[in-house]
């Protein structure tokens, strides 16, 4: 070799720092020195950065012991050959220089080679390879190593080829060494001979095809003659014992390698654990998943349309029992008529007691109440009921009922005896039916006509009545043997005189309201009532309408009179006075304990009055006072049954209703049956919907208007409402000959989500959870 | 509800609820998919009445009164239907037109929900959102100090030990005598803690281990789940998937009698037994399944009759002593299989542990202790003990592990945390924080509800309504309705994934302290945290 500059990294037997070293030998090539010879002693960095030759190649030779990063940032022009083995990081950051080592060479080499070749003629140790690049301006880099490689070979390689030929390796059962190109990411990695695995996240093995195999031989040949081993070409030119790793593309590596969920379901859970799974052995397996908003079966909740299966609150609330909310329907239908008559089936008096004198407890339990609305004015319906025509009666049974007392009460039971087909006789000690209701309530709050309009109608049905009777124990052991039953209907008649001094100057409030009413009385100015109830509020109306102008009710308790009693009274002037005592009655007056007095006419006394039940056997038990009757009215006696105010004070239309209950416990007695049960349950009145109805409608005048704001609680008004609004379309009305008509769900449709529920506006549907599965 | 009816002391409204609905009337179409998938039945359709008044222009005619209904989707305000923010109702919506909302501030339903004097029960958990586990910061990052890794490309062994380890001069003489040497299992550190099949609906529970077992067999990753206290299903038993599988067993022993009559056919051990006297979401109250969860398949699996209650006493009856619960079931465990797997026990974390600790140190074939923290979850709970009851497990587990160190047993007895792991979704973290702290595993139920089946409870308080079986999830109901909404495969995907997560985010936490193959057990010098008091009662460092 011509002009072979030496160098030397030992100078007068000490070892020169790798900077003077490195000076000399830039020196030298900027002086234009091409080949040099270095005798090297562990200087680091030997070889790189020789851009000051330009274009010209460089040719390094060294002998001796070279430092880490031999050629390191390498410049294409450069040329090295070490005559030995090298140390760590050979051609670190390569940039173009062509490495070749004779002997082996450490850790790291070729680590972030970026271009230029690396030849070894031995093995390498961990981490060769690593972190190279392929930069597509240049050639790529390449690697060639005759034995094998250490550890973490390609580790982070991202380009560049690396050739292992496995000759004479270290480890002849691995010559890629533990964990190779893991996280290589570009690339290829030849290799000849055993190796345990590489990552197979980062790199595959594929073919060999010809044009790779040729630039792999023709390299081969090259390298070997590098590294002076030329011999060896036709051992290591065998393709057979060549493989090719090739780093994964970023789309394979997304792929998922492993089995599928659905194939180790089958093939490796079921195929241990048997079919349908875990649980396959103990309940049927279904795999397909249900949705949330499911039809059919797999609803969790159903809508059932639950018509008439409660009663509505004004039906449930009336001691009468009439279904008030049936008759406005009828209205509604057109069947005006049918509604009027329909009451008789429940009370004699539709007209005098829903009309006029009831409270209506109907309309106080109205649903419409509860949003703040009128509620249905039954008594526009009750006044109507004047006309109402006497249904065809039954032909008697031969059975016989004997009713003592002929009030309210007692004509109620006869009255629905009659109606079951069964004969009653009423036996009354006045010389007129009607008891309280015709022989004592003022006029003013009913007008007389009406009474007695009804009181006629009753007359045909029961035209056997025994007037001015008045029965004693003996009278009536005697009806008892005459009849089926007795029903006792006696009311309460004795009144409750208090014992206060001068008492006899009073006028009991009965003897005053009936001597009122048949218009045989004269208060006079002055009018004071002790006691100011509903019956004391009476009174002092009759009282007023009588010409009395100072009227005062007195009471040693707030009064607990109310409604249109309480209101008549007031409207008539009456004072209330209380909590005040008496202390004596005289003919002037009352004289109270706090020492007033209060000038008096006519002093009433109205604090209630007792039943009389010295004519009952002793078989019928009483309680302070009033018979004990159980849930049917039956007294303690099986044979006598005892209704009305004998039993407890109470309204006319309890009076009403317990006749209508006693009757029909004494039928099904007769006909051998239990008495029924008592009514259906009421609604919840918060499944019916208000908001269907105008709220500014405060009163009612007809009763067309009446019927069209019912909303008819608990009966589908079959408005349609609910077909309507299902979002399924899963409601069908359904009406079959001679039946009720039906609203139906079809199951395969509905979703179960109860708008039909909130839509209803009587509260018929409702929503219940599903049947229990599995 | 209507302004006009009647109140009581409980009538609510809207405002008073946890949870509101805000409906969207021009959004809705009125399909009733809301209603009908409501768990709670919260929602139904509502007639509304407009009133429109039209005065004319001019005042010349009187004006016009007019009313018209319309309908719309309401919510209800009883306490029992009270909406309890699944979402589901969303979920389900094709409008966007419906979606709960949390009440901007306490609501007035926590003061009701107590009907005929039974305070209120829940399923979940703590409705606390905080905890010191996100506190912790990893403040030791060595890129010079330790081999630095890649987290992404290097190979890690991440598994820890189940087991007593022996020292190992002891091991070495029992090796060479042919000595008894208690078993030990190289798990992977994230245990899914006991959920009984029972607690867990049958799809929930075989989509768990299915995928616990590809995550074995397919993956390469040794994870185990414990049964929870609900028996086992005999064919798990027989299989040998049995050996990804810790049996519990609780105070009320239910479906042991079935693990027993399997013995003599099991094909594999169970990876081990695990005793459960506490559980740190409810800690001194035991489990109860209801009746009406106890169908045919629960009665078949747990070895009882249909439709019975199913009370578990909050402690084992037959125990008088500490050392007598130790000694007693561990031996009674450890015989049934031989000595060949390893038992420990699992406690509710408490100011106590550290005298049960003292005993298990003592006892020489005691394979570990599991520490559960009253961030624990549960399927069913007295509210006040789930909110107020145990004790955080931080400071429970880091005092055990300093004292196992105090008598040199560290490495011999591992610790297992468990309890609010992950309740923030930062389950690696927290997980690598208590192993830091010294736990040798940690156990997690709630992040594998949510992450592998869509769990939509939260720390504050939504559905948290497993107790009732209606989970809208299928998670925790025997219903089949609901369970079937649930496909095993997909949640043992999920799981999968859940796994390989967070074997990343662990290897991302411990990488830079240069570990690869052994876990960071008890490394506290890694951890730090900006609050004095707390790196001062933890041992580790403050740092601002």
């Amino acid at each position: 070799m011509k002009n072979v500059y030496k160098l030397s990294g030992i100078d007068k037997g000490h070892r020169i720092e790798s900077r003077v070293l490195e000076e000399q030998i830039q020196h030298a090539v900027a002086s234009g020195e091409r080949n040099l010879e270095i005798d090297a002693a562990g200087q680091h960095g030997l070889g790189g950065r020789l851009w000051s030759a330009g274009d010209e190649p460089v040719n390094i030779t060294i002998t001796g012991s070279p430092g880490q990063r031999l050629g390191s940032m390498g410049f294409p022009n450069t040329r090295i050959t070490v005559k030995g083995p090298a140390s760590d990081d050979t051609g670190w950051l390569n940039a173009g220089a062509e490495i070749a080592v004779l002997g082996h060479a450490t850790n790291g080499t070729a680590n972030a080679m970026a271009q230029g070749k690396v030849f070894i003629g031995g093995n390498i140790g961990s981490r060769g390879m690593t972190m190279t690049k392929a930069n597509p301006r240049f050639a790529p880099p390449e690697l060639w190593v005759l034995g094998s490689v250490g550890d973490y070979f390609a580790e982070f390689m991202a380009g560049g080829v690396a050739v292992v030929c496995g000759y004479d390796p270290q480890n002849p059962d691995n010559v890629l060494g533990y964990r190779p190109c893991v996280g290589m990411v570009r690339g290829q990695v030849f290799v000849r001979g055993p190796f345990k695995g590489f990552s197979q996240a980062d790199a595959s093995l594929v073919p060999i095809d010809e044009e790779t195999q040729e630039w792999l031989f023709t390299n081969l040949k090259n390298f070997l003659e590098k590294i002076e081993k030329p011999e060896l070409y036709d051992e290591l030119a065998r393709i057979e014992d060549w493989q090719l790793i090739l780093a994964k593309t970023p789309m394979q590596k997304s792929a998922t390698p492993r089995m599928s969920m659905q194939d180790f379901a089958k093939n490796v859970w079921e195929s241990e654990l048997g079919a349908g799974g875990l649980v396959g052995d103990l309940v049927k397996v279904e795999r397909e998943t249900i949705p949330v908003v499911a039809t059919g079966e797999f609803r969790r909740f159903v809508p059932v349309w639950e018509d008439q299966v409660y009663a509505s609150p004004c039906q449930s609330s009336c001691p009468s029992g009439i279904p008030v909310q049936q008759r406005w329907a009828m209205i509604r239908e057109g069947r005006v008529d049918e509604a009027v008559d329909m009451a008789l089936n429940f009370t004699p008096f539709p007209a005098t007691v829903c009309g006029y004198l009831c409270p209506n407890l109907c309309m106080q339990a109205c649903t419409r109440n509860l949003s703040g609305m009128a509620p249905i004015d039954v008594k526009v319906l009750g006044k109507a009921s004047i006309n109402a025509g006497l249904p065809e009666l039954p032909p008697l049974s031969g059975k016989k009922v004997a009713v003592i007392g002929g009030g309210v009460a007692g004509i109620s039971v006869a009255w629905q005896l009659r109606m079951a087909g069964h004969e009653a006789v009423i036996y009354d000690m006045e010389k007129k039916l009607g008891g309280k209701m015709s022989s004592v309530i003022p006029n003013t709050r009913i007008p007389k006509e009406v009474i007695d309009k009804e009181l006629e109608r009753m007359a045909e049905a029961l035209p056997h009545v025994q007037l001015e009777k008045k029965l004693d124990q003996a009278g009536v052991a005697k009806l008892q043997e005459e009849h089926e039953f007795v029903v006792v209907a006696a009311g309460a008649g004795k009144p409750k005189m208090p014992p206060l001094p001068g008492i006899e100057n009073a006028a009991t409030a009965l003897d005053f309201l009936g001597k009122a009413k048949a218009g045989d009385v004269k208060p006079g100015k002055s009018v004071v009532i002790i006691g100011a109830g509903n019956v004391g509020c009476d009174v002092a109306t009759e009282a007023h309408r009588l010409g009395a102008t100072e009227i005062t009710l007195i009471d040693v308790q707030k009064p607990a009179s109310f409604g249109e009693e309480r209101k008549a009274a007031e409207e008539a002037g009456a004072t209330f006075l209380w909590p005040v005592f008496t202390k004596e009655i005289t003919d002037k007056g009352v004289a109270l304990t706090n020492g007033d007095f209060l000038d008096a006419d006519t002093v009433v006394v109205a604090i209630g009055d007792a039943p009389d039940t010295a004519f009952l056997p002793e078989t019928v038990k009483t309680v302070r006072g009033f018979v004990e009757v159980d849930e049917n009215f039956q007294t303690t006696d099986s044979k006598f049954f005892a209704i009305g105010d004998i039993v407890m004070p109470g309204l006319l239309t309890d009076a009403i209703g317990a006749g209508r209950r006693a009757a029909m416990a004494i039928t099904a007695i007769m006909e051998g049956k239990r008495p029924e049960a008592l009514e259906k349950p009421q609604i919840d009145k918060t499944r019916v919907s208000m908001a269907y109805f105008n709220p500014r409608v405060r009163e009612f005048e007809k009763v067309d208007a009446c019927a069209m704001d019912c909303s008819s609680c608990g009966t589908c008004r079959d408005c349609g409402i609910c077909e309507a609004i299902c979002p399924q379309a899963a409601i069908s009305r359904v009406e079959e000959p001679g039946k009720r008509f039906e609203m139906v769900v079809d199951p395969e449709k509905c979703i179960g989500c109860g708008f039909c529920a909130g839509a209803c506006p009587c509260g018929i549907w409702t929503l219940v959870e599903n049947d229990p599965m599995g | 509800m209507q302004a006009d009816t009647i109140i009581t002391p409980s009538t609510l409204c809207v405002k008073d609820l946890p949870w509101q609905i805000a409906w969207d009337k021009d959004k809705c179409t009125l399909c009733g998919r809301c209603a009908a998938a409501c768990p709670m039945l919260a929602l139904e359709l509502a007639v509304y009445r407009k009133r429109v008044i039209q005065p004319p222009m001019g005042l010349e005619k009187a004006p016009e009164n007019n009313f018209e209904s319309f309908y719309g989707v309401r919510q209800k305000t009883n306490p029992d239907n009270a909406c309890v923010g699944c979402g589901m109702c969303n979920l389900v919506c094709p409008n966007d037109a419906i979606i709960p909302m949390h009440s901007d501030e306490a609501d007035k339903l926590r003061f009701h929900n107590n009907k005929g004097g039974i305070p209120r029960r829940r399923g979940g958990r703590r409705n606390d959102p905080e905890g010191v586990l996100d506190r912790i910061k990893f403040t030791r990052i060595s890129m010079l100090t330790d081999p630095a890794l890649d987290a992404g490309r290097h190979d890690f062994q991440l598994s820890t030990l189940l087991g007593r380890v022996l020292p190992p001069e002891e091991n070495l003489k029992l090796q060479r005598e042919q000595g008894w040497i208690p078993p030990v299992r190289e798990i992977y550190p994230l245990i899914i803690g006991g959920m009984s099949f029972g607690a867990l609906s049958p799809t929930m529970w075989e989509g768990l281990q299915m995928g616990v077992t590809y995550l074995n067999e397919e993956v390469g990753m040794p994870v185990v789940i414990s049964t929870g206290e609900g028996g086992c299903p005999p064919r798990l038993l027989r299989s040998r998937f049995l050996k990804y599988v810790i049996l519990q067993i609780a105070s009320g022993y239910f479906g042991w009698d079935e693990i027993i009559h399997a013995l003599p056919e099991m094909k594999v051990d169970p990876c081990a037994v695990e005793i459960k006297y506490g559980q740190g979401a409810k800690p001194g109250d035991g489990g109860l399944l209801m009746w009406h969860k106890v169908n045919k398949l629960i009665a078949a699996i747990r070895g009882v009759p249909q439709g019975v209650s199913l009370p578990s006493p909050p402690t084992h009856q037959t125990k008088y002593s500490i050392e007598e619960a130790v000694a007693k079931m561990i031996q009674s465990m450890s015989m049934a299989w031989g000595f060949r797997v390893p038992v420990y026990p699992k406690i509710s974390a408490t100011s106590t542990s550290g005298a049960v600790l003292n005993n298990l140190a003592r006892n020489s074939i005691a394979a570990g202790l599991a520490i559960d923290g009253e961030d624990g979850g549960t399927g069913a709970a007295y509210n006040v003990s789930m909110d107020h009851m145990g004790h955080p497990i931080a400071s429970n587990i880091r005092d055990c592990y300093l004292n196992l160190v105090k008598i040199g047993k560290q490495n011999e007895l591992p610790l297992f945390a468990g309890g609010g792991v992950g309740k923030r979704g930062n389950l690696a973290a927290n997980a690598a924080a208590l192993i830091m702290l010294g736990a040798s595993g940690v156990q997690t139920g709630k992040y594998v509800m949510q992450a592998a089946a869509g769990c939509l409870g939260s720390e504050t308080d939504r559905c948290n309504i497993c107790n009732i079986g209606r989970c809208p999830k299928g998670i925790t109901s025997q219903d089949p309705r609901l369970y079937r909404r649930l496909d095993p495969e997909q949640v043992a995907q999920r799981l999968v994934d859940m796994y390989l997560a967070f074997d990343t985010e662990l290897k991302k936490i411990v990488a830079p302290l240069g570990r690869s193959t052994s876990l960071p057990i008890g490394m506290s010098d890694a951890l730090g945290i900006n609050d004095y008091n707390i790196a001062q009662r933890l041992s580790i460092d403050y740092v601002v």
